[in-house]
C-alpha cells in the first residue's frame, strides 16, 4: 500500500496494464513528450516508446475512430480526451460506431476513452463539464466515475480488461486533492458494485465522482441522524441491487451530482427507485444537482451553480424531518 | 342531517353553497345532500349568518348529526369573517398523507395510524415513528381473516344442567333471525352431500408471503370452476343456471353479531392479488356495515374459511339458490408420504357440500382435484 492522489493512482493503474499487457496502448493529445494536459501519462513515453503512447492530432473523432479499429483488431487502446468536454467532437465514432459495434457486428471493442470532467476550477462553460449521461443513452458503451484513489486504479484496470468500450469519468477537482492508500500491483475493481461510503440508517446519499466527498462532509452532522454514502462508482452498468438495499433500509434519498439536472444519472436513479422501492419510500426522492445552466467562468457564479457541501447539508435536513 | 325519508339512515355532503361568514336567508339553499335514494338541496331552517361549518363536503354522517351552526341573532350585512382564517387553520389542522412506507407498514403490522405519535413536519407519520411505536407496544394480533362460516357457531352445551334455573332466554337479533331462517330452508331445499379432498399446499407457503391461503385457493377455485362450469351454477324452480361469470361469495364473520357474504364480482378476471384486496375491502366495508345490498347479492360459488380456529373438517351448508360451497379449513403441518419417503407437509382439507339436485358426486370430486392439483402446482 502506498498514499497515493487521485491521478497517480490513475497513472499507476495504467501503468501496470500497460506493463502487463503489450496490447494496451495510450493515445491522446499532448499525451507523449507532454505527459499530457494534467501529467497522467507523465513518463509514459519514456518507459513505453511512442509505439504506445501517441501523440495525435487535435481531432477527436480520429483518436476514437483510430481507438475502434484497434480495438477491433485486439489492440485494448486507451483514448484521452484532453477535457471531458471535447468528446463531441468524437460523439460519432463512439455512440454510432464503438457502441453499436458488438450489436452489428458481433465484434467486441475493449476500448478505453478517459474523460477529465467537472469543474470547481474557473474553466468556464467548455472545460467544465460533466457529460456522462450523454453516455447513458447510447446502449453499448459502460460509464465509470471512481472517487476515490483506490477505486480509480481498480476501474481503470477494470475498463481497460473490459471487453467493451468504456467511458472513463475521472473528476479533475480530485486529481490532487482526492488522497488515499492504493494496494501495490495490478488489481479491479468490479464493474457494477457500488460501495458504501459510509453507513447509515436515517437516509441514504447517492452520489459519484467528486461530489462523494462532498457527500461525506455535508452529512458528517444533520441534526443527529445517521446518514449512508453510496458512491455508484459505476454508472453503466447500475449496481440496482446496492442502490435499492440502502433505500429499503433508510427510506429517505437524496440523489447528489454536479452534472446538470434534466436526465442526468439522479433521474434515471429516483425513476428505479421509484419503481421498485416505491412502498419503502418515507419522503420524496430528492435531487441536488447543478441547475440546467452551462457552467459560469466567474468563479462565484460557478459556486453558486455547482452543488455545495451547504446545498447537500440543507436538503439532506429537509428531508430527515419531512 | 335532516331525515330525508323513513328509511335514510344517512346522507353525504355534496356541496356546500354556503361559506363560513356567509348570509343565509330562510328556505335559501344551503348545503346539497346525496342519500342512497336522492340527492337533494337543504334549505336554511332560520335567516342567519353561518359561524360554522362542521361536516366537509364527501363526508357520510348519520340523519340528526349537526352539519352546520347558523347565528340568528346576526344581521345582514355586517363584515364576513375572514375566509383566509378558516382555510388556513383546517389546513393546519390536516394531518399531511402518509408516506407509501408508513402505508404498508400499518398494513402489515395492523397498526391504526391514528394511535402514532407523528414527529415528522406538520405532524406527519414518519417511520421511524412507526417503528418506536411497535416498539413500545408490541405487534398488535392480526385481525381475523376475512373468515366466516355459514353455520351458526356451535355452542358447548352446559354439561351441569340439572340445577340450572330455567332462563327466560333472549330473542334471536334480526341477522340472526335471517341466518336461521336461510340456513333451514337451504337443508330443506337442497340435497347436501359432503366431499373432502386433502391438499398439500407447500407452493402457496412458499409463494404466499403476507398473504392468506384465502386469495390462493379463491383463485384454485375459480380456475376450477372454468373446467367445471356446472358447479359455477345456481338452482331454482327446478332450472339449473350454469352462468358464464364467477361471481365468488365469501363468508365475512361480523364478530358476534353474525356472518355476512360479500360478493366479489366477475371474480375470474382477478389474480390471486386482485382477489386478496377484493376480499380484504369488502370485509372491512362489511364489519363497518358499509356494504351496499348490492354487493351480496349474485353469487354463484361461495368460499368459507373459518380454518384460523384449528377445525380440520366441516360440513358446509350451501348458499340458496347455488350448488355447491367449498371450506377451507385449517392449515396443518403432517408426516405425509412423498415418493417412498415420509415428509413434513403443510396440509390442509378441503370440503366442499354440494347439491345432489344439481350434480354428482364424481364431478365434486373432479372438482376438488382440480382445486387440489392448481394449490399444488400453484406458479401464480
Amino acid at each position: 500500500m502506498a498514499e497515493m492522489t487521485y491521478l497517480q493512482a490513475i497513472s499507476d493503474g495504467l501503468r501496470e496494464e500497460m506493463r502487463a499487457d503489450d496490447s494496451v496502448f495510450c493515445l491522446g493529445e499532448d499525451i507523449g513528450a507532454f505527459g499530457g494536459a494534467f501529467k497522467v501519462t507523465d513518463g509514459f513515453a519514456e518507459e513505453f516508446g511512442a509505439d504506445r503512447v501517441w501523440d495525435t492530432p487535435l481531432a477527436e473523432n480520429a483518436i476514437i475512430g483510430t481507438a475502434v479499429g484497434a480495438a477491433v483488431e485486439g489492440m485494448r487502446p486507451v483514448c484521452e480526451m484532453q477535457f471531458a468536454d471535447f468528446i463531441s467532437c468524437g460523439f460519432d465514432q463512439l455512440v454510432n460506431v464503438a457502441a453499436k459495434m458488438h450489436y452489428r457486428q458481433g465484434l467486441a471493442v475493449p476500448m478505453v476513452v478517459r474523460l477529465p470532467s467537472g469543474g470547481g476550477f474557473s474553466g468556464g462553460p467548455f472545460h467544465s463539464q460533466n457529460p456522462e449521461a450523454w453516455f447513458l443513452q447510447a446502449p453499448g458503451l459502460k460509464v465509470v466515475a471512481p472517487s476515490t484513489p483506490e477505486d480509480a486504479k481498480g476501474l481503470i484496470a477494470a475498463a481497460i480488461r473490459d471487453p467493451n468500450p468504456v467511458c472513463f469519468m475521472e473528476h479533475k477537482h480530485l486529481y490532487r486533492r482526492a488522497k488515499g492508500e492504493v494496494p501495490d500491483g495490478r488489481y479491479q475493481t468490479d464493474l457494477g458494485r457500488v460501495r458504501v461510503a459510509r453507513e447509515g440508517t436515517d437516509l441514504s446519499v447517492i452520489a459519484y465522482g467528486a461530489m462523494v466527498p462532498v457527500a461525506l462532509e455535508a452529512t458528517e452532522d444533520v441534526d443527529g441522524a445517521s446518514v449512508e454514502v453510496i458512491d455508484l462508482r459505476s454508472l453503466v452498468p447500475l449496481d440496482r441491487d446496492g442502490i435499492l438495499e440502502s433505500v429499503r433500509k433508510t427510506s429517505k434519498v437524496v440523489v447528489l451530482h454536479e452534472a446538470t439536472r434534466s436526465c442526468g444519472v439522479g433521474a434515471e436513479v429516483a425513476a428505479l427507485i421509484a419503481e421498485e422501492a416505491f412502498e419503502d419510500l418515507d419522503g420524496p426522492v430528492v435531487r441536488v444537482t447543478a441547475p440546467d445552466v452551462p457552467i459560469p467562468f466567474s468563479p462565484p457564479l460557478e459556486r453558486a451553480v455547482l452543488p455545495q457541501v451547504d446545498d447537500v447539508k440543507e436538503a439532506c435536513r429537509e428531508l430527515v424531518s419531512y | 342531517m335532516p331525515q330525508m325519508g323513513v328509511s335514510v339512515a344517512e346522507g353525504t355532503i355534496v356541496e356546500w353553497h354556503k361559506r363560513v361568514g356567509d348570509w343565509a336567508e330562510r328556505d335559501e339553499v344551503i348545503v346539497e345532500i346525496s342519500t342512497d335514494k336522492v340527492e337533494t338541496e337543504v334549505p336554511s331552517p332560520e335567516s342567519g349568518r353561518v359561524t360554522e361549518i362542521l361536516v366537509e363536503v364527501g363526508t357520510t354522517v348519520d340523519v340528526g348529526t349537526v352539519l352546520a351552526r347558523l347565528d340568528t341573532s346576526a344581521s345582514p350585512g355586517e363584515p364576513h369573517v375572514e375566509e383566509k382564517l378558516t382555510v388556513d387553520s383546517s389546513q393546519l389542522t390536516e394531518t399531511p398523507p402518509v408516506t407509501p412506507v408508513v402505508r404498508r407498514m400499518a398494513a402489515e403490522h395492523n397498526i391504526d395510524l391514528s394511535q402514532v405519535r407523528g414527529t415528522g413536519r406538520r405532524g406527519r407519520v414518519t417511520k421511524k415513528d412507526v417503528l418506536a411505536f411497535m416498539k413500545q407496544w408490541g405487534e398488535r394480533e392480526p385481525q381475523p381473516e376475512p373468515v366466516l362460516h355459514i353455520e351458526s357457531p356451535y355452542e358447548d352445551e352446559e354439561l351441569s344442567t340439572v340445577n340450572r334455573q330455567p332462563s327466560t332466554g333472549q330473542p334471536l337479533s334480526p341477522m340472526r333471525r335471517s341466518i336461521a331462517e336461510h340456513m333451514v330452508r337451504s337443508l330443506q331445499t337442497a340435497a347436501h352431500c359432503t366431499t373432502v379432498v386433502e391438499a398439500d399446499v407447500s407452493a402457496v407457503e412458499a409463494a404466499r408471503g403476507r398473504l392468506s391461503y384465502l386469495p390462493f385457493v379463491a383463485r384454485a377455485a375459480i380456475a376450477a370452476l372454468r373446467e367445471f362450469p356446472q358447479l359455477n351454477a345456481t338452482l331454482e324452480n327446478d332450472r339449473l343456471y350454469v352462468h358464464d361469470e364467477v361471481n365468488l361469495g365469501v363468508a365475512v364473520a361480523l364478530g358476534d353479531d353474525g356472518l355476512i357474504v360479500p360478493v366479489v364480482k366477475n371474480a375470474h378476471e382477478l389474480s390471486h392479488e386482485g382477489l386478496a384486496s377484493r376480499i380484504a375491502d369488502l370485509a372491512e366495508r362489511a364489519r363497518s356495515k358499509r356494504l351496499s345490498p348490492d354487493e351480496t347479492k349474485g353469487g354463484t360459488f361461495t368460499i368459507t374459511n373459518p380454518g384460523r380456529y384449528g377445525a380440520l373438517l366441516a360440513t358446509p351448508i350451501i348458499n340458496q339458490p347455488q350448488v355447491a360451497i367449498l371450506d377451507l379449513e385449517a392449515v396443518v403441518k403432517r408426516p405425509v408420504v412423498v415418493g417412498d419417503a415420509i415428509a413434513i407437509r403443510p396440509m390442509t382439507y378441503l370440503c366442499m357440500s354440494w347439491d345432489h339436485r344439481a350434480l354428482d358426486g364424481v364431478l365434486a370430486a373432479r372438482f376438488l382435484s382440480s382445486v387440489r392439483h392448481h394449490l399444488e402446482g400453484w406458479n401464480g
